[in-house]
């Protein structure tokens, strides 16, 4: 083994002793010193999970999830450089980590904060303009057919957990007043779109959640209002419609020239 | 192995001017709209690549806006470019991105590693003087100024730790690797006070036998008190302070010799209102101004 | 809503979903969507993961910043999901939520 590949490998193991062939200008033992890099390099990797990861920290606690955050990051190190995205990985791990067992929406909550992490980072795209949709609605015999360009920060997120309902909870002024109103075993389903910068989540019902899905897949409008409707009897397409509207979530119309008869 | 003997024509196009002469800080989100409010007077911005290596969102937002009215030096902090393996080639091709979208002033990196075995350690780590990884190191930077069509700066490391396996010294290495490679020297000079004091060095000869002559910015930080398995002081280079008294004094000494550089003010942890470090920044400033009749006269 | 759908009633609900969109932001639900989130109006929110400081923990106890190696196997979370573990109950199902805008 090389000198560096033992010096990588004792800074993720747990009590492994200092790599060998470190040495000390005063001849002090040099374990003290590794551990300094030891320490940099959980606590920095456990940090930047604290940082996307806020309310499931909130909802374990800060110990826990630090002791969490470790046995995760030693399994699964980033690849990549590029921290702003660590965190794949961290919900599937929460699901299988026992300790965590007693919250099983905890892992859902993991997901839906990856999701807001890469839609506060995801490429930027114009909405389209009331002038594009004034185009769209002049050719109106073949909206049917139009297939919709979704946001790149738009994520639909769906739980068996109201994890919609406790991530707001954690943004109230009183999280415990908040929290009490919030049954955790309800099913619910996130919709994750960023507008002026900032990351927003609704909560979206059974209906909306078919249409937004199947636009994303690229399903055309029409057969998307009608999977919708299949889902929700109540499922209303202009309210769905101004959500995405409002949003800023639709970037591009696209209304295939009439080559079907 | 000297670069630039055939420097790609457009790179050589856009190549950008240098950084002034003046202070700087280093850019934080919690600082985004407190700058462009207030449009502070300062020599420029310094952004971690790996920061902004995203689609899009908000640090480009800010970064665009605050990159048009101030000069920007884009600093790495993940390239490993003391590192084993092959660099990342992957990572090249972001940063040769970044670098085309920003067309900064400065760019630089780390004489560390912290990428081994496809994990990334997320730590500026040692690696030991000795002729492999002097010449690991050289093609990694002739590789890095190949693919970014551009000479890059490569800073002094802060350390904790030293390996038996060395057969030179850190400045001695450093000479090296500029001397080889052509690439400048960012001289970090908290670096410098951190590893002095960590290794029982005195910091003014090591800076005397650094490649001075390269030396294209200057970095100053605070640090934290720690002591080793033997009582010694062990600092640890936090970014979590103000910049200690005795590194403002070995900065005014590094700069009798180098002439007035560029100065960042790091600052990365405990990170305070933006006007506290610009206090920092001006008292840079300051020392700078003072030299700057001695440089102009030298020059005329 | 009719479930035979004619381009007509597409272009109508288009049209509907455009003055809503227009219309202020109302606490109620829309498209049977209610807005959870609050996000603060001020800064920017999210950090900058990479950098090239040492976290001032350090090997010294007592600073926050330690890494303390608690044996994670054998922890429980102690944090705000002690206020919903007591919500099992079946009469807190299909209560009905509504999510106040928090003021930033």
């Amino acid at each position: 083994m090389s000198g560096l590949a033992a010096f990588a490998e004792a800074l993720l193991a747990d009590d492994a002793p200092c790599p060998p062939g470190l040495v000390t200008w005063n001849g002090s033992a040099p374990d003290k010193r590794f551990a300094v890099y030891r320490n940099n390099v959980i606590v920095g990797l456990v940090d930047a999970l604290a940082d996307s990861f806020p309310v499931t920290r909130a909802l374990v606690g800060e110990e826990f999830f630090h002791a969490m955050a470790r046995e995760f990051l030693r399994r699964s190190p980033p690849r990549s450089p590029v921290l702003a995205l660590y965190g794949e990985g961290f919900a599937e791990f929460i699901a299988g980590f026992p300790p965590a067992a007693a919250l099983p929406y905890l892992a859902d909550m993991a997901r839906l904060e990856l999701r807001r992490v890469q839609a506060w980072h995801a490429a930027d795209a114009d909405a389209i303009t009331p002038a594009d949709i004034a185009a769209v609605l002049a050719d109106a015999e073949n909206l049917p057919a139009a297939r919709f360009t979704l946001h790149p920060a738009l994520f639909l997120l769906v739980s068996a957990h109201a994890v919609v309902s406790l991530w707001a909870a954690h943004q109230a002024e009183s999280v415990a007043a908040a929290l009490a109103a919030v049954n955790p075993a309800q099913a619910e389903t996130a919709l994750l779109c960023r507008r002026d910068l900032e990351v927003e989540i609704y909560r979206i019902e059974a209906g909306t959640t078919a249409f937004i899905g199947r636009l994303q897949q690229g399903q055309a409008f029409g057969m998307a209002v009608e999977q919708a409707l299949q889902a929700d009897d109540d499922f209303d397409p202009a309210a769905a419609l101004a959500l995405l509207l409002r949003a800023g979530a639709i970037t591009h119309i696209t209304i295939p020239r009439r080559s079907d008869p | 192995m000297i670069l630039g003997s055939t420097p790609n024509r457009r790179a050589a196009a856009a190549r950008p001017r240098s950084l002034p002469a003046r202070a700087g800080i280093g850019l934080k989100p919690e600082h985004f709209r407190d700058i462009l409010d207030t449009a502070p007077d300062l020599g420029f911005f310094e952004i971690h690549a790996e920061n902004y290596m995203v689609d899009g969102g908000a640090f480009h937002h800010y970064l665009t806006r605050i990159r048009e009215r101030y000069a920007l030096s884009i600093h790495g902090v993940g390239l490993s470019i003391g590192g084993e393996g092959p660099l990342d080639e992957a990572h090249l091709d972001r940063l040769a991105t970044l670098l085309g979208r920003y067309q900064p002033e400065s760019f630089s990196e780390h004489l560390a590693w912290s990428s081994h075995g496809g994990a990334f350690l997320n730590d500026l780590l040692p690696a030991p003087y000795d002729a492999a990884t002097l010449a690991r190191v050289c093609e990694h930077i002739d590789r890095v100024q190949e693919r970014l069509g551009r000479r890059m700066l490569l800073e002094n490391p802060a350390t904790y730790v030293e390996f038996a396996a060395s057969t030179m010294a850190e400045a001695e290495f450093i000479t090296q690797v500029v001397r080889r490679s052509g690439c400048g020297l960012l001289l970090d000079v908290n670096n410098v006070h951190v590893s002095c004091t960590n290794h029982g060095r005195d910091a003014r000869d090591y800076i005397d036998a650094l490649p001075l002559y390269a030396v294209g910015q200057v970095h100053l930080a605070g640090f934290a008190e720690d002591t080793d398995a033997a009582g010694a002081p062990l600092l640890i280079d936090s970014h979590g302070a103000p910049v200690a008294e005795a590194v403002w004094a070995l900065y005014c000494d590094a700069l009798d010799r180098v002439g007035p550089m560029p100065t960042l003010i790091e600052r990365d942890n405990d990170i305070p209102a933006l006007p506290v470090l610009l206090a920092e920044a001006r008292h840079a400033d300051r020392i700078l101004e003072r030299l700057l009749p001695i440089a102009r006269g030298a020059a005329a | 809503m009719n479930k035979t759908l004619s381009a007509a009633s597409l272009a109508i609900a288009f049209g509907a979903a455009m003055s809503m969109a227009a219309a202020p932001i109302h606490a109620a639900s829309h498209g049977g969507a209610m807005k959870a989130e609050t996000e603060k109006c001020y800064g920017v929110a999210m950090k900058g993961k990479n950098d090239c400081k040492a976290g001032a923990g350090t090997t010294c106890a007592g600073t926050s910043k330690m890494d303390h190696q608690g044996n994670a196997w054998s922890m429980v979370p102690k944090g705000t999901c002690e206020k919903t573990m007591s919500k099992t109950s079946p009469t807190g199902n299909g209560q009905l939520m509504e999510f106040k805008e928090k003021k930033a």
